[in-house]
């Protein structure tokens, strides 16, 4: 049944056509499926197949990312409501346009993605100084701080996501918060998020959430990695042997 | 042969000692003044001033009547423009901010009535008097199906298209369509002759190819029935269109394709060439220039190079061909604009 309703799903992603994405989902939950179900079981592997096809298929579009990021995000929000106990979040993110920029689209895509993977996402708007992503990333306790930039100028500028990395090298926060970028002028540059001092950058909405994923996983596993060594060497101080 | 010659040559397929080539230095303009941008935009004459001077110290073909992009939308009663001395300025102020406000826009009843034409106007009577002669005059004109990204946003845009009541939608849509059809005649009367059509909405990368026939192109026919596309340019804002080169041709009649720099250069000029054998067209090859901020002397030879290469194979006369620029970063050093150019005036060279 799984299989059958994830294809319905899927379809109707494809065609950007969010009623019938409902559709799906109610019937769905009518016929017995548990809200967990839907999102782990449909909703995640829907956003997982649009990431691979985003490499293979050709008429995989903007419109696609954007409607499969709402739907999902949507969607899960919903079904959160359903869940017999709140869902392991995976990670938080903060988010938000580069000083000056003013262009959110992709940002929306990213974050409705985001949401979908059990991320959490604190979205701090458009033209954003870098100062406040750091703070809002130590205030949330978030591993990612994601920069959109749109043109050239705002994705490459002293006060967008330079600053960000600036900041976080001077206070000693690079092993603790990722910096990841995204936005047009990385699409036509692949090597200018290393120039900004991005951890990483991907080149649609959509990709950005496995980018994303993958750099929350390297802050947890270095921070429990820092943790078990601080845990050993507190054991070694006690230990009179 | 003057640089209009060069033009009308290339798109006949006549022959001219080199191909034309195109160079977009707009907010570059405000530099060379000494101004801010906030400054320089404020004025026609400032603007035609930085437009010739660029002109005249690259020697590049084309002269732009363009202040920026988000001026469309003052005609619709936007109000605040946020300009930067590093790059291009943006809408701060979308005129819809909720899709209630749609019913409430306004399309001006003769455009070249509004305050918002008054200094485009002036630039445009300076650029004509200065070259209109000897230059072609280029005008941006964004199409119906993106014009509402600068009156809402992309994101809102984007939500009403995909999934809002469709009577709204194209309302907005015919005011916009109107808008156009308005503006394209007020630019051709003063005398603009490089329309450059910025539709990047009607793209498969946006919408993908099948909301691309059944949505954008009855609009864009719309856009264009009354004028014609004599001048028109189909230029999509960088994203790549190849494959709907053969509908553009067959369906509005445009034959001069300003590419995506992410576009198969060849595959797109071979589909232009094959739709339009004996008649006029040009395939307009376009450089990453983002890359120009940081590459060096050779990297930039080569790619233009690599560029003419495809457009002009064995340097034959008659190719159909124009070397481009997308909107040039600010940040593209100086030096590297000379390099740019002087490759592209070498091998541009036809024999």
């Amino acid at each position: 049944m799984i299989a059958e309703i994830l294809k319905a799903y899927n379809e109707a992603v494809f065609e950007t056509d969010k009623e019938a994405a409902f559709e799906v989902v109610e019937a769905a939950l009518a016929a017995g499926l548990r809200a967990e179900e839907v999102v782990f079981k449909v909703v995640i592997p829907a956003v997982e197949e649009m990431m691979s096809s985003i490499t293979k298929d050709p008429d995989a579009n903007l419109a696609q990312h954007f409607m499969t990021a709402q739907i999902a995000a949507e969607v899960t929000e919903r079904m959160l409501q359903r869940f017999a106990h709140p869902p392991a979040i995976l990670g938080r993110v903060v988010i938000g346009t580069a000083a000056g920029d003013l262009h959110s689209l992709g940002k929306r895509i990213v974050m409705g993605c985001l949401k979908a993977l059990m991320v959490e996402v604190v979205d701090l708007g458009v033209n954003v100084p870098a100062e406040r992503f750091v703070e809002a990333a130590l205030e949330h306790d978030a591993q990612v701080i994601a920069v959109s930039a749109m043109m050239v100028h705002t994705a490459t500028s002293e006060q967008g996501a330079r600053a960000v990395r600036r900041i976080l090298d001077e206070r000693g926060l690079s092993n603790r918060i990722k910096l990841v970028v995204g936005g047009a002028p990385y699409r036509f540059d692949n090597e200018l998020y290393k120039i900004v001092g991005g951890d990483g950058w991907a080149a649609d909405g959509i990709t950005a959430g496995r980018i994303i994923i993958h750099l929350i996983r390297d802050v947890k596993s270095e921070q429990n990695g820092q943790n078990e060594q601080n845990k050993q060497h507190e054991e070694r101080e006690h230990d009179p042997a | 042969m003057t640089p209009l010659e060069i033009l009308t040559a290339a798109i006949r397929g006549e022959s001219a000692p080199r191909i034309p080539i195109f160079c977009n230095l707009l907010d570059q303009g405000a530099r060379e003044l000494g101004m801010g941008q906030r400054d320089y935009y404020r004025r026609g004459e400032q603007v035609a001033e930085g437009q010739l001077r660029m002109n005249r110290r690259y020697g590049y073909d084309n002269l732009w009547s363009l202040f920026y992009v988000g001026k469309e939308a003052e005609f619709f009663g936007c109000r605040e423009i946020l300009f930067a001395d590093d790059g291009s300025p943006n809408v701060a102020d979308f005129v819809v901010k909720e899709w209630d406000d749609i019913a409430r826009l306004e399309l001006p009843e003769d455009i070249t009535r509004h305050p918002a034409w008054e200094e485009s106007a002036t630039c445009l009577k300076i650029l004509r008097a200065e070259a209109g002669e000897t230059h072609p005059i280029c005008a941006y004109l964004t199409a119906s199906t993106s014009l509402p990204a600068l009156l809402m946003g992309m994101e809102r845009w984007l939500e009403l298209l995909l999934t809002g009541p469709a009577d709204l939608r194209d309302h907005l849509l015919t005011l916009c369509s109107d808008f156009f059809r308005q503006q394209v005649a007020a630019y051709r009367a003063a005398g603009a002759n490089v329309l450059l059509y910025s539709t990047p909405f009607s793209t498969p990368y946006f919408i993908g190819k099948q909301r691309f026939e059944r949505f954008a192109m009855p609009w864009m026919e719309r856009d264009l029935a009354p004028g014609g596309v004599e001048g028109i340019v189909y230029y999509c804002g960088m994203a790549p269109f190849n494959e709907v080169i053969p509908q553009v041709i067959e369906q509005l009649g445009i034959g001069i394709h300003y590419l995506s720099p992410l576009a198969d250069l060849a595959e797109a000029k071979g589909s232009i060439e094959q739709r339009l054998v004996g008649q006029n067209r040009l395939t307009c090859g376009v450089i990453d220039d983002i890359q120009l901020i940081r590459w060096n002397r050779e990297q930039i030879r080569a790619e233009v190079q690599r560029i003419c290469q495809i457009g002009i194979p064995g340097g034959r006369p008659g190719s159909h061909f124009l070397f481009g620029t997308g909107v040039m970063p600010m940040a593209i050093p100086e030096p590297n604009i000379r390099l740019l150019l002087e490759a592209a005036f070498e091998f541009g060279r036809v024999s």
